[in-house]
Order: structure tokens, then C-alpha cells, then sequence
């Protein structure tokens, strides 16, 4: 103990607490290398998570396309693995020598999972080489099953790895109540410090967030790739891959909020002022920004669905339903963007009326955003419903009544979401958080049950054409483009506001930034920031792609089977 | 080819800066950091009011929650008919004045929470300084009461929020009012309207300074500042030796001058 502190001491009085950084200040430069070195790590677990997954669909459905896929996602991964660890150590490397007193502190309590994670990170890498490059050579039999555990095993390290990662990131935020500020941070048991209140929350969130990023980023590789292709092999290709991204994406987002309302719970049940901060303090008008994106990724993702079903030869029966699947996207997106409690000055306070607007304040409430959110899902799930039937009749006998009984689920779950939302106005606080739960329980019933209908009724299916893979008008590629943006941009959104609520903390409520940088900037310097962060890594993604096309020729066979059906 | 390109960047940057556009056009709010407070032995009850008032509505984070009437009760202003929060502190735990029962509810807040209201309120202490949380205190007792925080009552400085950073408010600046020479922010710095009135501000415990110029020279309006017992003004006489004594040491020459011509013009 007392050699830690002599450390931290010396430390501190050889080096000083901070040092700055040439022209754009400490903050900055830690932001932004953190943000990209997060980005490009949130790619490189993501990918691998659904490049395995698409093996197994290519060995255990004996198709290969689907193997080339995987291998496809797989090579970006390996270019962009190197960019992860570069950015990783520019990271420590600023955190080293502009924070020193942090940085003693944090290896003083954390130094042997520092260690694990360089040596994990060390077989990540060599499985991911023996992953990709053993593609061709482990191609057939029992080689090949070996060769998707190599797969398997790539994501256990990547999880560790995270999960490591983000015990650091969460104790800054959460430190278990028992650690004061004289604590020394020796005495502090390691597992002691790793278990804490959002470490396991901030885990899941950002395993499922991977996913939906690095769905997104493929989309646009794919988008690009179709934009630039030209065959007609090379963009139907092409174009089937985007459709995966997006998928993929989608299918991801639509879980993703339940792992944040977690999070968030966490953080309430830990210290009330920390959410309160973050939702109702100065962040309050963060969660409208959230907002917006949230409605330009449901909008975006369901126009590229929408358009696609254009490619879909029996589409054309389903396309009067989209502009009331519009219809409801725009209004919950309205709700669900309506502010409620903000920090407001007394002149703005007399210019409402009170603390919430007359009007608008009844509809900021989180029975009426759950209800929003809700709706929308349920509507997403109804567009990929109507995408996935689009080109097949059902031949089962109880293809009507499948039919109406997936309708009535639809209504079920709708009423339900409704009902909960306008009850949440007449009860208690308490009682209305757990009516989200209802809600979310409804959709995800109505998702579930309603999928595995589909499925059963699309058995022998009578095919009305197959997916015109290629034809699709360059504009609903844009669209896969802002789905990529958007979704960088609320990951840096997002990150903003996990570390933001610790406001002028390193260690919430131990060790304080004492930095001319310690006051928590505002939205709009922080859109500043992420926007620079988002370009810097898109375009760096854009010249690693770039490259990856230089050394290897696309990966795409000519189509020696029928197109795969939408969903499967 | 080249067209393809140029059209995604346009998409790209497009999109980057109208969220960067929204993000900058809706009210920009900054989360401040608490500075240190110093505050000497001679410090004013208006002085930790000063501090604790720039706590209350900036660095605090107060205002998160108090005032908007939903998630703890409002402070400053009526609350059930009870008054604002200096009006009711003292009767809100038996046993405990309101001195007492305002330091209970910032550095222990679950040991007694207002019947209706969740238990939400965090620790103070773990992220204010003593000294922030005393002149918060005599902040809050301001809001309808009688201030009775005193500098007895605060401990050196020391604790979680102590900073190098220059401190902020009323109390840390050198000198009464930072050392500023306007009269108006030497009036109010120094506390001189704790007691008396100048224009449209200040109590009624001293003689009211708004036409103090007509009444007395500028040499007799310096010395009752500087020895305040060797005059004592008609009526006021019960009062002798509340004024404070230390003027003529916290004041600079300049401030003192300011001060004195600024109500000796006040005819």
C-alpha cells in the first residue's frame, strides 16, 4: 500500500497531476483518440460475432454464399484490426502522459487485468490471422467445423477483452460505495473494483451496440462496393450484402434500447443525482438529439426496406400499407423527440407557464415515449413482415387463419401498448416505470410468436419470382450511407453521455479533474467533437476499404443458386 | 466512378453537419465545476448568502430538481402554504433548528425525507467542500429566514472540492468584492445592505443610506465606516456595536474612497 502511494506521490510531484496538449488541449486529443479507438474496436467486435454466425448458416445450410460472406466481413476485419490497436495505443499513450496522476491511480487498482488484456488481445490477434488466412485451407469436413470454432473462439477473446475494457471505464463511473477519496487505490481488491453497479449493464449494452454498429458499417461497405460495381453479378452481390447489414443492424436496434433502459436503471438505483444528471439535468436536451437519430435510423432503415421491395416481383400488393407505416414512424418519432424536464431560466420558466410546457409536457412524459418507441418498433417489425412475404403466396392450409392470428397479435400487442401508455398518466411514478415492462414485454411476444408463424406458413411457399438482386436505384444506397453516419454519430453521442455524467470526475465522486477542462462541455461543442471523430474515422474506414480492394480482388461468386430468401 | 464518390461525401458531410447544426442550435448548457470556496474569519452572512446562492443555481445542481415541484420540494418559493425554505426549515424535524435541519438534508439527505417526495436527494458532502455546504446553508435560510450561519461554524478548507482553481463567488475573491472598486459591488459585497437600505435594496436594522449624503459630510461618512460606534445616528442607539469593525482592514483605499464619494453623492 504505502509503495503505491510513493508511486502516486512521486508521480505527481516529478511529472504534476496533467500536462497539456499543443493547441487543441488534453480534452481533446484523449476524446478524440478514445472515440476512434472505440469506433474502430466496436467494428472489430461486432463483425466477428455475425461473420460466425454467417459460417454457420454457410456449413450447417450448405451454402456457400453465405461462407463467402463471412469471409468478406472477415477481411475487413483483419484491415481494420491494426487501425484498432494503433488507435488503442495513441490512447494509452495520451492518457500516460497528459493524465499521469489518473493514469497511476487507475493502473495502481487495475495494473494485473491491464496485463490479461495485452495477453488476450495478443491470441485475438493470432486466432484472427489463423482465422481468415486457414479459410481456403480448412474449407471441407471436420476441417471446416474446426475452422468456425477458430471463429468462435476470435469472439470469446474479443468478449473478454471488452468486458475487461470496460470494468475500468465503468469504475470511473460507479466505484463501489465503500472506496472514499482516501482510499488508497493499492488496498482496493481487483474483483472488488471489476463488479461494480454498471459494469455487467454497460457489458450487454455494448455487445449488442457492436453488433448493430458493425451491421451498419458493412452496410455501407456494401453500399459503396454497389455504387462502384460493374457487373450486374458483382452489384446483385453487392446489394444482398447491404441487405444483410442492414438486417442485421435493425434487427440489433430493436434490442438495444432494453439493454439501455438497464443501464440507466443502474445508474439510478447507484446515485439518483448521476441519472438525474443525465436525464432530467444538464443533458436533458441530449436525449432530444437521441431522438432525432433514433427517428432518422427508423426512417432510414425502414425507406431502404420499402424501396427494396421494389426488387420484389408480388411487393407491389403491400406497398398501400407503407405511408401509414410512415405515418406512424413520423408521429412516435415526434412524441418520442418531445422534451419534458429541462434546465430552463426564469424567463423561459414565465414564457411556459410553469416548469413544463402546457401542451408539449404532456406528451415528454416516459408513458408517452415508451408508448412512441413501442409503436415504432412494432411498425419496423410489420415493414420486414411485409418485406420478408413479399415475394411468396402461402400454400399451407392455415394460411389465412396464420394470417389473421399474426394480425391480431399485431392489435394485441398495439392495445397493449396503448392502454399502458394512457393508464401511466393516472398512477404513481413507481407504478408507471413498471408498465414500461408490460409494453416491451408485448412487442417482444407479438415479434417472437408472429415470426415463428411466418416461418411455419412460409413452409413450401409458392414463389412469385425471385429477388432481383442489383435492382435497386443508387438511392436507397445513400440511405445505407446515413444509416453508417447515424449510427457513428449516436455511438458518439452516447459515449458523450456516459462520461459526461460524471461531469467534473475522473472517478466519480474520488478523484476529481482539477484540469481547466473539468467542466463538462455543452451539446454543441460535443456535436463539434463527435462530428470530427465520426469523420476522422469514417474516412480512415473509407481508405482501409479502399486498400483491402487494392490487395484483394472482391470476394463474390457468380450466383450458382437461387438468390436466399429475405430473412433466411 | 469519381461522381459516385463526390455524391457520398456530400452525403456524409451532409449529415455530419446537420447534426452538428441541431446540436448547436438548442439551448448550450455547460455542467460548471464547484470551485473551492476561502472563506475567512471575518466572513459576512452575506458573503456565504453571495456564495451559496452561485452553488444554488450553477455548480450545485439544485435546480435539477428543486423548483420544478415534481421531484423534491421548491426552495425558494411557496411550497403547501409553509412559505419558502428559510419560513419552514425550522419546523420541519422536531428538535432540530433550521441551522440544524438544512445541514441534515444536504450532507445526510435520507435521514429525513419530506412525506411525498422519494429519497433521491444525494450526499453533499461527498461532492461539495464544507465551506459550499455551510454557505449553501445560509443561502437556503436567506430564502425567508434569518441567517444565522456564522464562521464558527465552518471548519479550514479542506475536503473532496478543494481545487486549485481560483475560487468563485463572494467569499474567495481577494478581498471584500473581489477587489472591484464599483460602489454598488462594494455595498453588496461587503454585506452593507444586510442591515441598511440603499435605494430599492436592503434591510431596515441600520439607518437607510439612500440620502446619507444629505445628512452627513463625506469625512463623517468614512469614519462611521471605519469606527462605526464613535457615531451612533438618532433611533438607532440599541444598535451600537452591531455594525462590524473590520472595514478599514478589508477594504482597500480605493475601495473606501469609492465607497464614501459614492454616498456622499447621495444627497
Amino acid at each position: 500500500m504505502a509503495g503505491g502511494m510513493m508511486l502516486l506521490q512521486a508521480v505527481a510531484d516529478t511529472a504534476g497531476a496533467y500536462r497539456d496538449f499543443p493547441l487543441i488541449g488534453s480534452r481533446a486529443a484523449i476524446w478524440i483518440a478514445a472515440e476512434i479507438h472505440l469506433m474502430f474496436a466496436a467494428f472489430v467486435l461486432g463483425v466477428p460475432i455475425f461473420a460466425v454466425v454467417a459460417e454457420a448458416i454457410g456449413i450447417f445450410g450448405k451454402d456457400q454464399r453465405y461462407d463467402r460472406l463471412a469471409k468478406e466481413f472477415t477481411r475487413l476485419l483483419l484491415i481494420a484490426y491494426s487501425a484498432t490497436a494503433i488507435w488503442g495505443a495513441v490512447f494509452v499513450f495520451l492518457l500516460s502522459t497528459l493524465y499521469p496522476r489518473f493514469w497511476a491511480y487507475m493502473t495502481a487498482i487495475f495494473g494485473p487485468s491491464m496485463w490479461v488484456y495485452v495477453s488476450i488481445f495478443f491470441f485475438e490477434s493470432f486466432t484472427l490471422y489463423l482465422y481468415y488466412y486457414g479459410w481456403d485451407r480448412w474449407k471441407y469436413g471436420r476441417a471446416k467445423i474446426v475452422h468456425w470454432c477458430l471463429g468462435i473462439l476470435l469472439n470469446i477473446w474479443g468478449t473478454i477483452v471488452m468486458f475487461i475494457a470496460d470494468s475500468w471505464l465503468t469504475y470511473m463511473m460507479t466505484p463501489p460505495r465503500d472506496i472514499t477519496a482516501e482510499t488508497s487505490p493499492t488496498s482496493i481488491k481487483i474483483w472488488h473494483a471489476i463488479l461494480n453497479h454498471t459494469w455487467m449493464p454497460i457489458n450487454i449494452h455494448r455487445l449488442i451496440g457492436n453488433v448493430v454498429f458493425g451491421g451498419a458499417i458493412v452496410g455501407a461497405y456494401a453500399s459503396y462496393r454497389f455504387l462502384a460495381a460493374r457487373t450486374e453479378e458483382e452489384r446483385a452481390h453487392y446489394d444482398w450484402m447491404g441487405y444483410v447489414g442492414n438486417f442485421i443492424a435493425m434487427s440489433a436496434l430493436i434490442v438495444l434500447p432494453f439493454a439501455g433502459y438497464w443501464l440507466g436503471r443502474e445508474i439510478y438505483q447507484y446515485d439518483q443525482s448521476m441519472g438525474i444528471t443525465m436525464m432530467g439535468g444538464f443533458m436533458s436536451w441530449l436525449w432530444v438529439i437521441q431522438a432525432f437519430l433514433i427517428a432518422v435510423l427508423f426512417l432510414a432503415g425502414n425507406y431502404y426496406l420499402w424501396v427494396g421491395m421494389g426488387r420484389i416481383p408480388g411487393a407491389e400488393r403491400f406497398r398501400p400499407y407503407t405511408k401509414w407505416l410512415l405515418v406512424v414512424l413520423v408521429l412516435g418519432a415526434l412524441v418520442w423527440g418531445t422534451p419534458h424536464t429541462m434546465i430552463a431560466d426564469s424567463r423561459e420558466l414565465a414564457a411556459m407557464g410553469g416548469s413544463h410546457h402546457p401542451l408539449l409536457g404532456a406528451l415528454g412524459v416516459m408513458s408517452a415515449k415508451n408508448t412512441a418507441v413501442n409503436l415504432m418498433i412494432l411498425s419496423t417489425f410489420l415493414s420486414f413482415l411485409l418485406y420478408r412475404r413479399a415475394n411468396i403466396r402461402q400454400v399451407v392450409p392455415w394460411a389465412k387463419t396464420g394470417t389473421r392470428i399474426q394480425a391480431g397479435m399485431f392489435v394485441i400487442a398495439a392495445a397493449i401498448v396503448l392502454f399502458f401508455g394512457i393508464r401511466g398518466y393516472f398512477v404513481e411514478a413507481i407504478v408507471r416505470i413498471g408498465y414500461s415492462v408490460y409494453q416491451v414485454g408485448a412487442v417482444l411476444a407479438c415479434i417472437i410468436f408472429v415470426t415463428v408463424i411466418d416461418v411455419l406458413m412460409a413452409r413450401g411457399a409458392q414463389s412469385l419470382g425471385a429477388i432481383q438482386w442489383g435492382r435497386m436505384p443508387p438511392r436507397s444506397q445513400y440511405a445505407l450511407f446515413i444509416l453508417a453516419v447515424t449510427f457513428t454519430w449516436l455511438m458518439g453521442l452516447m459515449g458523450f453521455a456516459r462520461s459526461g455524467i460524471r461531469q467534473h470526475w475522473h472517478v466519480w465522486q474520488i478523484m476529481q479533474d482539477t484540469t481547466p477542462y473539468a467542466a463538462t462541455p455543452a451539446l454543441g461543442y460535443a456535436a463539434i467533437m463527435i462530428s470530427t471523430c465520426v469523420l476522422i474515422f469514417l474516412s480512415l474506414v473509407g481508405f482501409i476499404f479502399w486498400l483491402g480492394g487494392l490487395a484483394e480482388k472482391s470476394t463474390f461468386v457468380p450466383s450458382t443458386v437461387e438468390a436466399p430468401h429475405v430473412g433466411q | 466512378m469519381w461522381a459516385n464518390n463526390l455524391r457520398i461525401i456530400a452525403v456524409v458531410l451532409g449529415t455530419l453537419a446537420l447534426y452538428t447544426l441541431i446540436a448547436n442550435k438548442i439551448p448550450q448548457v455547460q455542467s460548471e465545476v464547484p470551485h473551492a470556496l476561502t472563506l475567512g474569519a471575518n466572513v459576512t452572512p452575506e458573503q456565504l448568502v453571495s456564495a451559496g446562492d452561485q452553488l444554488y443555481h450553477g455548480a450545485g445542481g439544485c435546480t435539477a430538481c428543486h423548483g420544478l415541484g415534481t421531484r423534491a420540494p421548491n426552495l425558494l418559493t411557496d411550497e403547501k402554504a409553509q412559505g419558502p425554505i428559510g419560513a419552514r426549515c425550522g419546523k420541519r424535524e422536531s428538535g432540530k433548528d433550521c441551522k440544524a435541519y438544512l445541514y441534515e438534508s444536504l450532507t445526510s439527505p435520507k435521514a429525513f425525507v419530506v412525506p411525498g417526495y422519494e429519497p433521491i436527494m444525494p450526499e453533499m458532502g461527498r461532492i461539495l467542500s464544507p465551506q459550499q455546504i455551510w454557505a449553501l446553508v445560509a443561502f437556503l435560510e436567506s430564502n425567508g429566514g434569518t441567517v444565522d450561519v456564522t464562521a464558527s461554524d465552518i471548519p479550514p478548507a479542506s475536503g473532496p472540492a478543494a481545487s486549485p482553481a481560483p475560487a468563485a463567488g463572494g467569499g474567495g475573491a481577494p478581498g471584500i468584492a473581489g477587489g472591484s472598486t464599483d460602489p454598488m459591488t462594494i455595498i453588496r459585497g461587503a454585506g452593507c445592505t444586510g442591515c441598511h437600505k440603499v435605494g430599492n435594496e436592503g434591510g431596515a436594522i441600520g439607518p437607510n443610506l439612500t440620502h446619507v449624503g444629505s445628512r452627513l459630510s463625506a469625512a463623517l461618512i468614512r469614519e462611521c465606516i471605519l469606527r462605526p460606534d464613535t457615531r451612533v445616528a438618532k433611533g438607532y442607539e440599541k444598535f451600537v456595536g452591531v455594525m462590524p469593525k473590520m472595514f478599514g482592514n478589508q477594504l482597500s483605499g480605493a475601495q473606501l474612497e469609492a465607497l464614501v464619494q459614492f454616498l456622499a453623492s447621495h444627497k
